[in-house]
Order: structure tokens, then sequence, then C-alpha cells
């Protein structure tokens, strides 16, 4: 007897198969650009590489037990941490800030939104440039400032104490114009009417502020929060051109120290394995925040 | 799913295969160029041409210019194309890819402390082989910076632009201190001594940049070692010897002075330091010998220059050279190597080593060079240049100024600098120095284990 068979699988997975042909382009590029390094990474951080960059002794997961234990790594996991505490945070209320001024509706706002926002144009290269005169240790404009003022001077870059605070204040500087601009969107696109309302509600500045403006930028600020995180931990340039990762590794954010392994030292493997722990911890974060974040977020 | 998955993995496989594919098939033709050793590349009018990487920049890479320039219309055989590549880490790096290839540069310019790994990488050809070849006089050439290429008794690369240490100092600082500005201090004792003198108000008695390179002249004036099996250059080194007596006495010397407050701290970068001498919050300090026409010029007083202080109970054995030579590469056109043979012999000439030295502050390989009109009139005018070059000619050879040789060696030196930095904040300065010896030895290690 005959039934009507089911179709078979090649049948059935039709539509599955165009899907597939619609995302072939960017799987193709994904696989090539991202996935074929990252597994590369992660096998290459099972190794020991040769001078050549080549992977030469299995070490299994030495390089990470080597990691872990050593006190250099350790610092710069330290001191990543840091960094992101005393950038994050800073820069987004600062942002947010400058956000809330140039909203208000006033004669030549747009100068000052042009000027908030005009630390986005400059390349990280060029402003670490700036900062570097702004730092130095002998004819350095704050040095002169603190020599006018008669207070003791700071040894800005060249001072463990210092050093990172004076990354971190560049950095905030360097980063605000982007925040700044994505913040003045979101609150730009809040509706007119529930300001209105509220006014009329006899609700004060603050009130409007802490009910209306901050839920409703909640998603902008959310995304904010994520992309400065990830920059945060991805800090490179600023740190090549002021510092270097010194003086005593206090600057040796993890990023730095994958460079210096893999490009000064050419131990592929080690750096390797520190970049797989940096994912790691950039996968935990924002896995943490889109629990535990998003929940506060208000979409409308 | 399921089925997404297995495409997935599929995919990914795919792009894995064909990459180690594309692998071994780059591998097969760099055989292959080594073994045929291709054509050489010629210009239109015939000449063969080749390609030269260095990582001069400023007034160095102008001179150099020049000399390129002089030299490709001296002849017409061979045409040499100069191509500024970076510093000498980015220069390495790109040369990395490269290397061994037909399209590595004939002729690539690499840092002192490249030198061992160079000769293990097999990108090169020695260039004993064509000093024997031709009969080329080699002994000309300044013996102090020879013994630095060397090893066993076989000269790799020629030397080119080779700089050592000096003491650079403000002989109106020391006038007004009381002290005599010309006799600079000899001894790490006297230097202490006269560092307190010296320091005043804003200005500081002494400093040194932050810089493994000084940490290394310290120790090779006292005849100690940097690494085990003499320096490395009587077999393989397998750990580190700086932490021996003559390595402490050098990290307590600049810990007395920096827990006395005469010695100022400028970090690791050259302008900083050059900037704080310029502007009289320094003394005294060290800085290469292709510093010292800078200070020269850019110093409102008198700069005089002196030999690097040495221990008190030991005789001075003298510098290592620092700098930079010239390597062939190997898999290029025999043309090829013959034209940059040519070319590393026409800049070994005292004409062109005169107008290097003179340009640059760097010294002439040939010493010859010193005995030009122009050189002599510049030492007239300025003393002080002669200086850097007695300095050299004065060291005793021995393994210890003959320079380490490691290929793990810019790690090293990052160790140095964390126990520089490290002891200046108030680390014990023989613990600092331990363990800058452990992070060698680790390197060391490593680079010994994945050895071919």
């Amino acid at each position: 007897m005959t039934t009507v068979r089911a179709p078979g699988i090649w049948k059935r997975s039709a539509n599955l198969r165009v899907g597939f042909l619609y995302l072939l382009p960017s799987i193709i590029l994904f696989a090539v650009f991202l996935f074929y390094p990252m597994i590369r990474t992660i096998y290459l951080s099972f190794f020991l590489t040769d001078q050549n960059g080549n992977a030469a002794v299995n070490v299994g997961f030495e390089n990470y037990s080597y990691l872990l234990t050593s006190p250099a790594f350790l610092n710069s996991m330290k001191a990543t941490g840091l960094f992101v505490l005393y950038t994050v945070p800073i820069g987004i209320i600062l942002s947010l800030f400058f956000a809330l001024l140039a909203n208000e509706k006033l004669k030549g706002i747009g100068f000052f939104r042009t000027m908030y926002s005009s630390t986005m144009g400059i390349s990280v290269a060029a402003s670490s440039v700036i900062w570097l005169f702004l730092f130095h240790p002998s004819v350095g404009v704050f040095n002169r400032i603190l020599l006018v003022l008669d207070f003791p001077q700071i040894q800005w870059l060249l001072d463990p104490e210092w050093a990172l605070i004076s990354i971190a204040i560049s950095t905030i500087w360097m980063n605000t114009g982007f925040s700044f601009l994505i913040l003045l969107g979101g609150l730009q696109n809040i509706d007119e009417h529930l300001y209105e309302s509220s006014r009329i509600d006899g609700a004060g500045y603050f009130y409007r502020l802490r009910r209306i403006t901050i839920p409703m930028l909640s998603p902008t600020l959310f995304f904010i929060i994520t992309i400065s995180l990830i920059n945060a931990f991805q800090t490179f340039g600023q740190i090549d051109i002021l510092t270097k990762g010194g003086p005593s590794q206090s600057t040796n954010l993890i990023v730095y120290s994958i460079y210096r392994e893999a490009f000064i030292n050419y131990q592929f493997g080690t750096a390797s394995a520190q970049a797989v722990i940096l994912f790691v911890i950039i996968l935990v974060v924002t896995i943490l925040q889109f629990k535990l974040v998003e929940r506060k977020v208000h979409y409308q | 799913m399921k089925l997404m998955l297995l495409f997935l993995t599929v995919l990914s496989l795919a792009v894995l295969a064909a990459c180690t594919n594309s692998d071994s098939s780059t591998k097969d033709e760099e055989n292959k160029g080594e073994d045929t050793k291709g054509e050489a590349t010629k210009t239109e009018d015939g000449k063969v041409s080749i390609e030269f990487w260095h990582a001069m920049s400023g007034t160095g890479q102008t001179s150099l210019d020049e000399i390129v320039a002089n030299f490709n219309e001296s002849q017409d055989k061979y045409e040499v194309k100069a191509e500024f590549q970076g510093t000498y880490e980015e220069s390495l790096t790109k040369l990395r890819s490269v290397g061994g290839t037909k399209d590595a540069p004939a002729i690539t310019q690499v840092f002192e402390i490249g030198t061992k790994y160079m000769i293990d990488s097999g990108y090169i050809e020695p260039i004993q082989k064509f000093i024997d070849k031709n009969n080329f006089n080699a002994d000309e050439l300044e013996q102090n910076i020879l013994n630095y290429y060397k090893v066993d008794d076989e000269l790799y690369s020629m030397p080119f632009n080779s700089s050592t240490p000096v003491m650079i100092y403000n002989k109106d600082a020391f006038k007004e201190a009381g002290l005599d500005p010309e006799k600079a201090p000899e001894t790490f004792a006297e230097v202490i001594n006269s560092a307190e003198k010296l320091t005043k108000g804003e200005m500081y008695g002494f400093s040194m940049l932050t810089y493994g390179w000084f940490f290394e002249q310290l120790l090779a004036t006292q005849g100690g070692d940097y690494v085990n099996e003499n320096n490395g250059r009587t077999g393989d080194a397998t750990e580190a010897a700086f932490n021996s007596d003559e390595g402490r006495l050098v990290f307590r010397t600049l810990d007395t002075m920096n827990k006395a407050k005469t010695f100022g701290n400028f970090g690791t970068n050259w302008d900083d330091i050059r900037a704080a001498f310029a502007s009289e919050k320094v003394a005294m300090y060290l800085d290469s010998s292709a510093g010292v026409a800078g200070a020269i010029d850019t110093a409102p007083f008198e700069v005089g220059v002196a030999y690097i202080p040495h221990a008190d109970e030991v005789k001075r054995n003298g510098v290592v050279i620092g700098g930079a030579s010239l390597w062939m590469s190997k898999g290029i056109a025999e043309e090829e190597q013959e034209a940059a043979w040519e070319f590393m012999k026409y800049l070994t000439t005292p004409e062109v080593q005169a107008k290097w030295h003179l340009d640059t502050g760097y010294f002439a390989i040939n010493p010859k060079a010193y005995d030009e009109e122009n050189v002599k009139e510049k030492w007239a005018e300025f003393p002080q240049y002669k200086v850097t070059v007695d300095q050299l000619q004065d060291t005793v050879p021995g393994y210890a100024t003959q320079g380490a040789l490691i290929s793990v060696f810019p790690e090293s030196r990052q160790q140095i600098v964390t126990a520089l930095e490290d002891m200046y904040q108030g680390k014990d300065p023989a613990e600092a120095l331990e363990q800058a010896a452990e992070g060698t030895n680790r390197a060391i290690e490593v680079a010994n284990k994945t050895k071919k």
C-alpha cells in the first residue's frame, strides 16, 4: 500500500536553504575575519611559538596557568579593572551632563553642541600627542599651572600612582564626544508632550529628569554603557603613545600587554592566551549587563 | 537547528582547510625560490635594482638618502632604493613576513640586539662569505665595533650606525657648585658625591633614561656579563647573569642617589630626559653618543661630554656599542646580492663614513674617516665629539664589552625597565633585579624550547 510519504528532508528544508543563501555573504565574511582568527587564537593559546610565530611546542593549559599566577598579568587585570572604573562612570555622567546642557533650547546652542562633540573628530593618536605635551614633566602646561598656583609638581605619566589616572583623564576627554552625541540624539527623541503634561502637573526640573528623561533615555544609556565598557577594556592607542605600559607596569592594560607579548616578544602563544582571557572577561561583563541592567531599561 | 550547526561546522572546516592549504603552498614557493634564486630585478636601462630597508628617520634619513643617491650616481650597474620601514621593531616585524623569500629586501638594517635572532632565522647570508670571496680587508674597520657583530669569528652583518653611551653634563652648573667643569666624575662614588653637590632647587644632580641599554653598559664597564655562556658568545645562553654583584652595584648606586633625592627620574622617553637637561632640571645624565650634537645645539649653557662612570674597585672596561647593522638576504638573486655587497663596500669608505659621522653623530665604522679634513675641523670646534670616539677606542675587548647575544633581548630589556621603575618607587634593589633575572630566564627558556 502506498501512503502519502512525508516530504523528504530536501523538500522540507527548502526554506532553510534559501535562508542560508541570503546569509551566506555575511557568514563567509564573519568566518574569514572573525571565526577563523578566533579559532586560530584559541588554538595558538595552547602552544609556545617559535621565532617565526609558528606553533612549536604544545603545552596544553600551561600558558593559562602561567598567566593566572604571573604577578605581571594579574597586575594587568587589576589595572584594566581600575581603568574601566575610572573612565566609564565618570565619562558617561560627564557626557550626560553636557548632553542635558546642550539639549536646552538656547540661542547659539548649535555652537556648544559642536564644541562638546568635537573630540570625536580627533584621532586617538593626535589627541594623545596633545596630552603628551600637557603632561610633560618639564615643560607641560599642567605642571606650569600647578607651579603658578604654588602646588607641588605632579609627575603625571612617570609616577605609577598618577599614570593610570592621567591616562583615564585623557581617555574620558577623548570619549565624551561620542557619548555626548549619542546621548543628545536620545534626548532629542523624547516626546515633548511628556514634559508639557508634567509641567502642567507642576513637576520640577529634577523630578522630570528622574521620572521622564532618564527612563526615556534608558535604551540609549544602556547602549552607551555597553559600548563604553567594551571600549575601555580595549584601550590601546593612548597607552602606546603616552606611557608604553609603564611606569612599573601601572598602565599595562591587557590589550597593551597582548601587543607587547605578540609583537615585541614574539610569544604568540601567551599573547593568544591573554586574548582569550580578555575575550572571556568582556563576554561575561556583557552578559551580566544584559541580564542585570537591561531589566531596568524602559523600551517604548 | 541541527542542520544549521552542521552547515556552520562544514563551512568553518572548509575555511580552515583553505587557509592551511594556502599556508603550505606558499611554503613550497619559498623553497622553490631558494633553489632557483629567481631573476634579478632590473630597471629599464638594465641596472640591477635592490631594496634597502632602514629605520632611520630625521637627520639620519636625510643623510642616508643622500648617500644612496651618491652611490647610484657613482656607478651605472646597480641602483639602490632606500625605503624607510618605521622603527627597528616595526621593520623587523615586516621582515619576518618576507624573510627568506625572493620578495625580501636585499639589505635590511636591524638593531644590534636583533643580531642573534637574525643569525638563527635562516633569512640571511653571512657577510663573511663576501669578505672572503672578494678579499675585502675588514681589518681596517673599527675593531671594537666589529667585535660586537662577529660571532665565532665570523662577521654576519656589516656594521653601519653605531653609538655608545656617554655622560653629558652641564659645565655651568659644575662651576656654580664649585666643581671642576673640565673634570667630570669618573666613578660611581664620585658621581654620587657630585650629584649631591649639584642638586639645587629645581635641578637634580644625575639622571639616566629608564632603558635597559644603560644598565647593560654600566654592567659591562665593570666586566660583568649579561647572560651566561660568556654572554652567549661561546654557546646558547641559558640564563641571565646580570643579577651578579656587578649588576647589584649598578642598582644600588642608582638607588642611593634616588633615595638621597639627587636622582631625577624622567621616564623612558629620550626626548623627555633631553628636554630636562636643556631646561636645567638635571646636571648630569647618560645619553647616546648620537645625542651629543643635539645636546650641544639646544642647551643654553656650556655642555661637557665624559666617559660613562665605572665602579670604584674595578678598572674601566669600556662600553658596548649600540645601534644597527646591515644584513644581506638569502634567497634573492645572486646579482642582487652582489649589488648589495657593492653598496655595503661603498658605505665603508672613509668619505661616506665622515659624512655619516658629521651628519648624525654616529661613529665612523672606518676609523680612517676621522682623518678626513671636515671631521678634523668639526672636532677642533667641538672637542666633545672626540670624547665619544676615544671612549670606544679605549674599550678593553672581552666578552663583557663584546655585548650579550640572546634572541629575547627586547623582552629582557623590558624586564630591566620594570625593575628600575619598581626600585625608583621604593622596592629593594636586589629584589627588583632578581625579578628581572627571573623574567629573563623564562624568556630564554621558552626561546630555547621552541628553537628548531
